[in-house]
């Protein structure tokens, strides 16, 4: 029985370890559940996740979840009341979210005028300025081709290039000095046009040092708007999220109210409905600024949940079906710190490359408040069709040192093996004195490489993986067993 | 007989030892005493080594031991005779191949066996981390053999193509017959 007026089966238009946390969210509220699935995710446990599949196609897997038309005739042929798109693929899509109301579901997300206005970097840039808030220094180029490195160079260097369609880093330059600008402003106008089939480009200042906060906000169709508190996302490789955690480290209370005020300001005049994530770039002087936003569910929205009790899929659900939000900002209440740490297929010893492998064996963590949110099995082949994140690990504490041991212990305990993963890694980043210290910054993985590489292996431990390989090699064991005491020493037998 | 395995790209041979007293290794000619005990859960193992008991997790496919050992996850590759003998031939004369630069996936190939193509032809596309790579001929050369197939996705190091080099007269011959540049694609 469903526990939401409106809406008795929703579609989930995604794939890995979003879909099964919207399914679990479903289950849980007495919704039936339903996934598109392409035949590689066929299965995966997100397909095992819902209770029923539409098997989706296209020319690569990645193209079959951006089939808009496709999906749409899916939740329509199962009787879908509801479409929930997590995030990447389609969630930001403007053109799908009208498309699916159009058809008569309900989008469980802000509604498209909102992702138009919120979702496109240039326009939402705008429109916060033009509320009075700071931003950083900027130039677009759509406002005169022609003079567009001529104002870039204005705003000084280091500046970034970036897509205003982008995200995930994609389409974005530092650039250090004015020589290189030429380059940059031709590579990431390329990128932008290969990724996100919009070429606009501008460029805005570089701060020196920037920490990224970003605030959760909730708002329903009733005009209440909250937020959940800040997220510190600094902790970043090639500008893609590596580890988060709430509160914030080292962030008075002033600056964290002044922070989110802004953004509930924000999400309150774009007539933001549904949850949504607003961005910032806090300089090392205290100003911040504000960067963009995100109109759907964040991969990060763990770390909020664990801090404030609450189910933000449920939250997002019950805001599409009409209801209003159950509680005022003054009765959200926050408890302890939380961390969470992107475990991904990649080898970071190699600059982050991904890897690819079978996975021969998949051992989560567990133990007092860990989250393990992973759409991964044994058996399961890990490709470069899609992005490498395999699961996410979420420790809670009672304080920011507590989560972070934690966090520490899941992580050394997370087995994967047949593909090498970033999970050791993890774990020193969350053991360097600095990040204990809450001395983050988007450059903490670049300036502390060293420190960070892969320790070089001792003598003990290399005797021990020796001997534990060569006692569980076949050919070795059988080699050893066959062998008569005497002739083991003579070397009688060879091949 | 001794075994070679690799680890961290360093190989070590390891020597099955029989003993009164129990069985031990040899490494690198250093004896010690090991043994590995299945534990109740699945790939659970303990190995005693140095009179300690620890725990640890084990995948083995083929030839390759993943391990999870104090909080981290190894690769332990047992060399066999095969991959022994194939090492001690490299490099065979006249023949190279052309392997992946890092892990990815075929986009297109355009090379096909038996063809022979001039310095800078385009052989196959590849796509690794979402950027596409064009593989070209290093020098005239004999398309010898093709690995792959587009759709295809591989590993670091994987073999694409094997070129066997040839002499100039032989590519103005070649270039007197019909091109072979398209509909290498797979089905």
């Amino acid at each position: 029985m469903s526990a939401i007026k409106g809406i008795r089966k929703v579609l989930i238009a995604n794939r890995g370890e979003i879909s099964v946390r919207i399914a679990a969210t479903l289950r849980r509220l007495g919704i039936a559940s339903a996934a598109v699935v392409h035949a590689e995710d066929a299965e995966s446990p997100a397909a095992r996740a819902v209770d029923e599949t539409c098997l989706i196609d296209g020319e690569t897997p990645v193209a079959a979840y951006l089939d808009a038309a496709q999906i749409i005739a899916a939740a329509q042929r199962i009787g879908a009341d509801a479409l929930h798109p997590g995030y990447g693929f389609l969630a930001e899509n403007a053109d799908f979210a009208a498309s699916v109301e159009a058809a008569g579901l309900i989008w469980i997300g802000p509604g498209p005028e909102a992702i138009r206005l919120m979702g496109d970097k240039i326009e939402s840039r705008r429109f916060v300025a033009d509320l009075g808030h700071p931003l950083t220094p900027s130039a677009n180029e759509e406002d005169d081709p022609e003079t567009f490195a001529v104002r870039a160079a204005e705003i000084g260097f280091p500046l970034l290039i970036k897509a205003s369609a982008g995200g995930g880093g994609k389409g974005m330059q530092i650039v250090r000095s004015a020589e290189a600008l030429a380059p940059a402003i031709e590579l990431a106008r390329s990128e932008a046009e290969r990724y996100f089939a919009d070429g606009r480009i501008y460029a805005e200042r570089y701060v020196m040092e920037p920490r990224h906060i970003e605030v959760q906000i909730l708002a329903d169709a009733h005009g209440n708007v909250v937020h959940l508190g800040e997220r510190d996302c600094s902790i970043q490789r090639r500008f893609q999220k590596l580890i988060e955690e709430s509160p914030a480290p080292s962030m008075s209370d002033t600056l964290r109210n002044e922070i989110c005020d802004q953004a509930v300001g924000i999400a309150r005049a774009a007539n933001y409905k549904n949850a949504g994530t607003v961005e910032f770039v806090l300089a090392p002087d205290g100003n911040f600024y504000f960067l963009e936003m995100n109109t759907r569910l964040q991969v990060e929205h763990p770390v909020t949940e664990m801090v404030t009790g609450l189910d933000l899929v449920e939250s997002q659900i019950r805001i599409a079906a009409g209801e209003p939000l159950p509680f005022s900002q003054d009765e959200i209440r926050f408890k302890g710190s939380a961390i969470e740490c992107r475990l991904c297929a990649e080898d970071p010893d190699q600059d982050f490359r991904p890897a690819i492998g079978e996975l021969l064996f998949v051992r989560p963590p567990k133990g007092p408040g860990i989250r393990f949110d992973g759409g991964i099995a044994q058996g399961q082949h890990i490709t470069t069709a899609f992005d490498p994140m395999l699961a996410k690990i979420i420790a809670h504490g009672a304080t920011r040192n507590e989560a972070i041991e934690r966090a520490r212990r899941a992580l050394s305990e997370t087995v994967i093996l047949g593909c090498t993963t970033n999970c050791a890694y993890l774990e020193q980043i969350l053991a360097h004195p600095e990040f204990k210290e809450g001395r983050v910054e988007t450059g903490f993985i670049l300036a502390n490489a060293e420190s960070l590489s892969t320790p070089p292996l001792d003598d003990r431990d290399r005797r021990a993986l020796l001997a534990a390989a060569a006692l569980s090699d076949r050919d070795f064991l059988e080699r050893a067993g066959s062998v008569p005491e005497p002739a083991a020493f003579m070397g009688a037998w060879q091949n | 007989m001794g075994y070679d395995f690799e680890l961290t790209n360093e190989t070590s041979l390891v020597h099955p030892v029989h003993h009164q007293a129990g069985d031990t290794l040899a490494i690198n000619g250093q004896s010690i005493r090991a043994a590995l005990t299945p534990g109740l859960a699945t790939a659970e193992y303990f190995l005693d080594i140095d009179g300690e008991r620890e725990r640890v997790f084990i995948a083995t496919r083929a030839d390759t031991h993943y391990i999870h050992w104090r909080g981290r996850a190894y690769r332990v590759d047992a060399i066999n005779a095969l991959e022994r003998a194939r090492r001690a031939a490299e490099p065979s004369g006249g023949a190279e191949i052309l392997s992946a630069p890092m892990p990815g996936t075929v986009v297109e190939v355009v090379a096909l066996e038996g063809s022979t193509v001039e310095t800078g032809a385009l052989l196959l596309t590849i796509e690794s981390m979402k950027l596409q790579t064009k593989i070209t001929a290093p020098h005239p050369a004999r398309v010898a053999e093709v690995y792959v197939l587009a759709g295809a996705t591989f590993d670091q190091g994987a073999p694409f193509i094997r070129l066997e080099a040839i002499d100039d007269d032989v590519m103005e011959a070649a270039q007197a017959t019909p091109n072979t540049r398209n509909g290498a694609d797979s089905p």
